[in-house]
């Protein structure tokens, strides 16, 4: 079953890759969508059979790299946190699959297209499920690869290829943490084989490297390296930068890569290492500040975005922030839950945005949009329900998810934990108000498109409704029906959630009913309905009560003390309330901007002149870095070309190497004469110059003479 | 004692001289006139050392054979050696002075020269079971046997040797006539005789 | 004689019949038949792996102790088949186009590969030298087998006069060695040596010389000076087989003498390899940088790729040993690959060997193109190719045995080389494409592409077969 699920789109990438031509569009197309869908089906039956029937297992496929102490196995790990993982991503990405159909539909490569994205796949899964961090690192760069290959896919824009660059590059930065903090980790423990490490980790506690003269606790070191690099992946506050220009990708590929599965792939390495996490708590402290700085930041330049897609990309960067935050107050358990609702709801909203744009004759910038809501009324309604679900209102997905992420930060009961809360608290509000923006601005109002664009637009086609309605019922039901088993309390079962989750299910079961869209979404109807079964079940069975602990079932370890999860289930009664007020807040502040008083946002741009041009450039983090970095790194590079390269190392290297090589390749010509006598007399040379070494060391060295 | 450490000197002085000689002489006949003198001198010391048959095998073959064929290539080659040596002589300081390193540090190592503790034991293993016989006869002994591997791969060598020689050297040129014996005793008088009456007058 | 036992020997005695039989059906039947011949040779090699595979590779000496057989002999011998097969497979139609068609060439393969197999069975100086001299005489025959081309008698002629000092060296050095210790055979000189108290001079000298005269098979400078100019001069097919096997054997020999006799003597050895790895990697790196002949240039990367095998010998270590047996196994598929493309480089029937020629191939002729861009890659030791393991294990060896600074010169110089093997790729794939190749690539030399290529690229996913064959066959130098 795993195997199905992982190495489905190896085949179909291969296929569509090596065959493309053969096969034809319509042929690449079928391949991947069906590899993909079925792989989808299979997690989602392994996610049954792990999460919900406890059956966590390793396949081993092979023996990789056998060198002295170091073993290394091609191998998957099946638990409930890689099988989480592995649904999220075949059915986001059978969706974006299904949606580029239609998407693509006027692009030329569309079956290199496809192969892409099934590559993406693969790798992604190969990075969720593997043994051990070698084989991680592996997914880890293919999906890197496969981002860069997507993001420039359309390689006859300058920006595109700029962009992919960017991300490359700026991932690279992370994934050098990355490899080092592989590379301490084989230091202490001898293994990067993930169980051999956790099985060590409490003995390792007190373990410190020494460098340069001080001590630093290993553990603390290894986690923060690590750290750097799920910052570079995750796009978190530092090396966030590539994120929203790697919008210049195809739609379908924001949709999938930069807020579904890639970028939560530093949330699913911590996550992974929760155990080794547990015993550094200076590492997590870090880890909290960084996610909810950058929850704040990123939701404050999302506030003055013009462009549809930067505005989701900002969202996306703030979300990946808050479950950053619940990974550092050790709420592991909340940070995965709002992972899996966060890609339901964010990848309906970049398909949306991708029909919006499609409908719109491809363009981006909402100024020049409005007034269509009309024209494209179901398109409409899916943005509605992911706006929903991201502003936290309850009861969609991201109602329950965030709460609980808010709820443990503030129940860590440290400073950052507080910190955390507080930017949480403030990035909903911002978050609400400028998804309400984004509606507003793209929907409503008067049509500031030309005639010619208005006269276009027109609703996109089955292919790609159908992903966007499977998205929707995600982004409508996920969080009611997994909360129990993501974050669930065993002895807080039945609370104000779960009396919504019952009364979801239902209303779940009516609604795929009536749905009649293609194939796919029958799968996620499926689930629902599994879901909602199980859940029954569960009510049947007073013996077995579903909970965190048996749902994760080891894959996820937290210390009884610092089980915040759990805690958050206690919190003052406000702390709950607050971020569902905050959002309707702002929901109507958007209202009042956007709808009833259209003078208002330039009245607060005005008055807030400084704030607003701060936000506007992005916090100003691409100007710092070009003058901190690329310029310093430029001028350091003019420095090093002018006078490093062209005098000292073109002077003694390349030309240098050139004009010495050349002639020392001069002079090895010149021995190199063709003569034989000159040849022979070089051998014997050689000869008596080793002879006379040994003459000479003996002698010195008053040896046996 | 003397006589032999007398009759060592000689040989080797002369030894030494001839191949100086070899190498400097201007006319190349005389050089491989001074190869020849170096092989009987060397054969001399062979005799010197016990080993009569090595020491006739070296009359035998060097001098008897290969130094004659050298004779004869070096005669019938008109090879101008003068021209040859015309690069090398620039050389010949600096392959003097690397000469003369050689040597001293040869000097050095056989000046102090000492066989490893096991190696008169080592030498004498393989000796024991001829006590007593001529050196031909206990060479007769192991050729065949003790080193037959080695004898054969001699062999083989030889063999590629010769394949090597026919391949390089060996050109079929058409229109060369030659003499075929077999055929010349195949000939019958039927086919190259035709008897013809010839009518006074005309031609054939 | 009480180990008088025929079996090991098997292979080279049947070795033996198939050349001399072979020649004779040769010599009746005119070079006509060299096509027949050299698959039949071949056919040869294969039937005597399987001989090998067949006699069992538990460790004895046989004939006075003059002919040993061991897993390390028989791994060797395996890889010096597997090299001869490949060797003659890419000859075939390249001799046929040259119109050097005669049926000697796969008979002098075959004595070459006689002794060659003899080489790395050597327990005794004697063996050792006419293994050696048996593989180089053919080889210099081979190397001017074109007698219609100045070039190549002049690449014989040279290969010959050196090859013949370095025998009169190595000679000179086993006459010292003999003199010492009073014997020829291995195992006497190794009890002989581990009895010692200090080395002496005699002895060391002894070593030197013998290890000059196999540097200069192995083409390590500073005894490398032939290898371009024979490489260059030589038919392509010879050059292949020059770069493909008989450095195995070389390797193979080396290896023996240095850690089971003169284990002893390993402080004194491992200067003298030191010495000689270090200019071998730098020479290698350097001069090719300025050769525009591909031949030449394969010529110099051989050189530099023994510096790198020979590093894992400096480590003295059975690791070490087995890192070298691993390099040697990836170089020699890697250059099979390499030589299937440079034997395909015609235009209007006549071949070149500019690199320039290679301009553009990747459009004229992807086929020949892509699979050369990978050979290079791995050459040029990136990962994941096959290269990469093959450099990654001989560093390990060195640095394992304290020897940083030799691993550093390692690294460096496989970096500046790393520029001369990217440049091919440069020019195939970012160069004004040049005329294009005449087509038609024949059965065999496709055959040794793929699975050079196969193997390059597959190696990362399955290394542990090859590694811990090789790993497990140089064990065996360590057990005595």
């Amino acid at each position: 079953m795993e195997l199905l699920a992982v190495f489905l789109p190896l085949i179909a990438f291969a296929i569509a890759g090596l065959f493309g031509k053969k096969i034809g569009d319509k042929g690449c197309q079928f391949i991947t969508c069906a590899a993909v869908i079925i792989a989808a089906l299979s997690s989602i039956s392994l996610f049954f059979n792990v999460a919900y029937g406890g059956t966590a297992y390793t396949t081993v496929l092979a023996d990789w790299i056998n060198s002295g102490d170091f073993h290394i196995k091609w191998a998957l790990r099946i638990d409930t946190l890689s099988v989480v993982m592995m649904c999220v991503i075949n059915i986001v990405s059978a969706c974006v699959h299904v949606y580029s159909i239609g998407y693509m539909s006027h692009d030329e490569a569309k079956g290199r297209f496809m192969a892409y994205l099934s590559l993406f796949t693969f790798a992604m899964l190969m990075l969720v499920t593997s043994d051990n961090l070698l084989q991680l690192f592996f997914g880890w760069e293919g999906v890197g690869l496969a981002s860069y290959l997507l993001i420039g896919f359309w390689n006859h824009k300058e920006s595109a290829n700029a962009a992919a660059q960017k991300a490359f590059i700026v991932n690279r930065v992370g994934d050098f943490g990355l490899a080092l903090g592989m590379m301490a980790i084989f230091v202490i423990f001898g293994t990067i084989q993930f169980d051999a490490i956790f099985s060590q980790v409490p003995e390792m506690a007190e373990t410190y490297f020494t460098f340069l003269g001080g001590e630093y606790h290993a553990l603390t070191i290894i986690g923060l390296l690590l750290f750097i690099g799920a910052i570079g992946k995750s796009a978190q506050l530092g090396l966030h930068t590539w994120l929203p220009d790697a919008m210049e990708g195809p739609t379908p590929v924001s949709a999938l890569i930069h807020a579904a599965t890639m970028v939560t792939a530093g949330v699913f390495l911590v996550a992974r290492m929760s155990p080794l996490y547990e015993f550094a708590p200076d590492a997590l402290m870090v880890v909290t500040v960084v996610g909810a700085t950058t929850a704040f930041v990123a939701a404050t330049i999302g506030l003055t975005q013009f462009d549809i897609k930067r505005v989701i990309a900002y969202s996306t960067m703030s979300q990946l922030g808050y479950m950053f935050f619940a990974l550092g107050v050790s709420a592991y358990g909340a940070a995965m839950f709002h992972l899996m609702t966060h890609a339901f709801f964010k990848a309906l909203l970049f398909l949306g945005a991708g029909s919006v744009i499609h409908a719109m004759s491809d363009e981006q910038d909402m100024r020049k949009m409005g007034g269509i809501w009309k024209k494209i009324p179901i398109t409409y309604g899916l943005m509605w329900v992911g706006s929903l679900a991201l502003a936290g209102i309850p009861p969609f997905a991201g109602y329950f998810s965030k709460d609980i992420v808010l709820e443990a930060a503030w129940a860590d009961g440290t400073w950052f934990g507080h910190y955390a809360y507080y930017m949480g608290i403030a990035a909903a509000f911002m978050t609400a108000f400028y998804s309400w923006r984004l509606l507003l601005m793209t929907f409503h109002g008067k049509p500031r498109a030309s005639e010619k664009v208005m006269s276009h637009v027109h609703e996109s086609p089955t292919v790609m409704l159908g992903p966007l309605v499977v998205l929707a019922a995600g982004a409508l039901f996920a969080g009611m029906v997994f909360y129990q088993g993501f974050v669930g309390s065993a002895g807080h079962h039945g609370d104000d959630h779960g009396t919504a989750h019952v009364e979801a299910e239902h209303h779940g079961e009516e609604e795929h009913g009536d749905t009649h869209e293609p194939v796919v979404i029958h799968d996620e109807g499926a689930e629902v309905i599994h879901a909602a079964e199980d859940g029954e079940e569960e009510h049947h069975a007073e013996d077995f009560v579903l909970s965190k602990e048996t749902f994760w079932n080891q894959s996820i370890q937290v210390l009884a003390a610092n089980d915040t999860v759990e805690a958050a289930h206690n919190v003052p009664k406000w702390v709950k309330y607050l971020p569902l007020v905050m959002g309707l807040l702002g929901i109507s502040l958007a209202y009042v901007f956007y709808m009833f008083r259209p003078n208002a946002p330039s009245v607060t741009v005005t008055s807030f002149k400084e704030l607003h041009t701060l936000f506007y450039n992005k916090w100003f983090f691409d100007e710092i870095y070009h003058h901190v970095f690329t310029k310093t790194a430029f001028l350091l590079g003019l420095f090093f070309w002018k006078f490093g390269d062209k005098k000292i190392i073109d002077g003694y290297g390349p030309d240098g190497s050139a004009s010495v090589s050349n002639k020392v390749a001069n002079l090895m010509s010149r021995f190199q004469s063709g003569y034989v006598y000159q040849y022979a007399f070089m051998m014997m040379i050689a000869v008596i110059g080793l002879i006379s070494w040994f003459v000479f060391k003996g002698s010195s060295a008053g040896g046996a003479l | 004692m003397i006589i032999q450490a007398l009759a060592f000197y000689l040989f080797a002085g002369i030894l030494v001289v001839s191949a100086l000689m070899v190498i400097s002489a201007r006319n190349p006949v005389h050089s491989v006139l001074f190869l020849i003198l170096g092989f009987f001198n060397s054969a001399g010391l062979f005799i010197l050392l016990g080993a009569e048959f090595v020491a006739m095998i070296m009359v035998i073959v060097y001098v008897g054979a290969v130094a004659v064929l050298f004779l004869f290539v070096v005669m019938m080659l008109d090879i101008s050696f003068a021209d040859l040596r015309k690069g090398a002589m620039q050389y010949v300081p600096v392959g003097l002075a690397i000469g003369a390193v050689l040597l001293t540090e040869l000097v050095m190592a056989y000046g102090v020269w000492a066989f490893a503790p096991d190696a008169l034991a080592n030498r004498g293993a393989p000796l024991i079971r001829f006590e007593g016989a001529t050196n031909a006869e206990s060479l007769g002994q192991v050729l065949y046997t003790d080193y037959v591997l080695a004898f054969q791969l001699a062999g083989l060598i030889l063999f590629v040797a010769m394949v090597g020689a026919i391949v390089l050297t060996l050109r079929t040129r058409p229109g060369v006539r030659r003499q075929n014996v077999g055929e010349q005793h195949a000939r019958k008088r039927e086919d190259v005789l035709e008897i013809r009456k010839v009518t006074p007058g005309t031609g054939v | 004689m009480t180990d008088f036992n025929l079996i090991p020997l098997l292979p080279e005695i049947f070795l033996s019949l198939v050349g001399m039989g072979l020649l004779i059906v040769g010599v009746s039947q005119g070079n006509v038949s060299t096509r027949v011949i050299c698959w039949s040779s071949a056919a040869g090699f294969v039937i005597t792996g399987l001989i090998l595979l067949g006699i069992g590779w538990e460790t004895q000496t046989v004939l006075n102790g003059m002919f040993v057989m061991d897993k390390f002999a028989g791994f060797m011998k395996l890889l010096i088949l597997t090299g001869l097969v490949a060797a003659v497979g890419l000859s075939v139609r390249y001799i046929i186009q040259e119109g050097m068609e005669r049926f000697e060439y796969p008979i002098l393969i075959i004595f070459a590969g006689i002794g060659m197999m003899i080489m790395v069975s050597a327990n005794n100086l004697l063996t050792l030298y006419m293994g050696l001299e048996l593989q180089s005489l053919s080889l210099y025959v081979l190397a001017a087998f074109h007698r219609n081309s100045m070039r190549s008698s002049e690449a014989g002629i040279k290969y010959f006069v050196l090859g013949a000092l370095s025998s009169g060296m190595l000679l000179f050095g086993m006459s010292l060695i003999y003199g010492f210790t009073g014997s020829v055979d291995f195992t006497t000189i190794g009890a002989t040596v581990n009895n010692l108290s200090a080395i002496p001079f005699g002895l060391t000298f002894g070593l030197v010389f013998v290890l000059a005269g196999l540097a200069f098979k192995i083409s390590a400078v500073p005894f490398h000076m032939w290898t371009p100019d024979v490489y260059q001069g030589a038919p392509t097919s010879v050059t292949a087989l020059f770069a493909i096997v008989p450095k195995i054997a070389a390797f193979g020999l080396l290896m023996r003498l240095l850690f089971e006799p003169f284990m002893g003597m390993s402080e004194q050895w491992v200067q003298i390899i030191y010495f000689i790895a270090v200019a071998s990697m730098v020479v290698g790196a350097f001069a090719a940088i300025a050769q525009g002949n591909i031949k030449r240039l394969l010529a110099y990367s051989s050189i530099g790729n023994m510096g790198y095998a020979l590093m894992g010998l400096v480590a003295g270590t059975a690791e070490g040993a087995g890192a070298v047996v691993l390099y040697l196994t990836i170089y020699m598929i890697m250059t099979a690959g390499v030589f299937a493309v440079v034997l395909s480089m015609r235009r209007q029937g006549m071949a070149v060997y500019k690199i320039k020629d290679l301009s553009g191939l990747s459009q004229t002729n992807p086929g020949l193109a892509y699979p050369l861009a990978i050979l290079m890659f791995s050459m040029s030791g990136i990962p994941p190719a096959a290269g990469f393991f093959g450099k990654l294990v001989v560093f390990n060896a060195a640095v394992a045995s304290g020897y940083y600074i030799l691993a550093v010169i390692g690294v460096l110089s496989s970096v500046v080389a790393a520029f001369y093997y990217l440049r091919v790729v440069k020019v195939m794939f970012f160069d004004e494409p040049a005329d294009a190749f005449d087509g038609g690539l024949p059965f065999a030399r496709r055959a040794i592409l793929f699975i050079s290529v196969l193997f390059v690229l597959g190696f990362v996913i399955k290394p542990n077969i090859f590694v811990s064959s090789s790993f497990d066959a140089a064990s065996v130098l360590f057990q005595g």
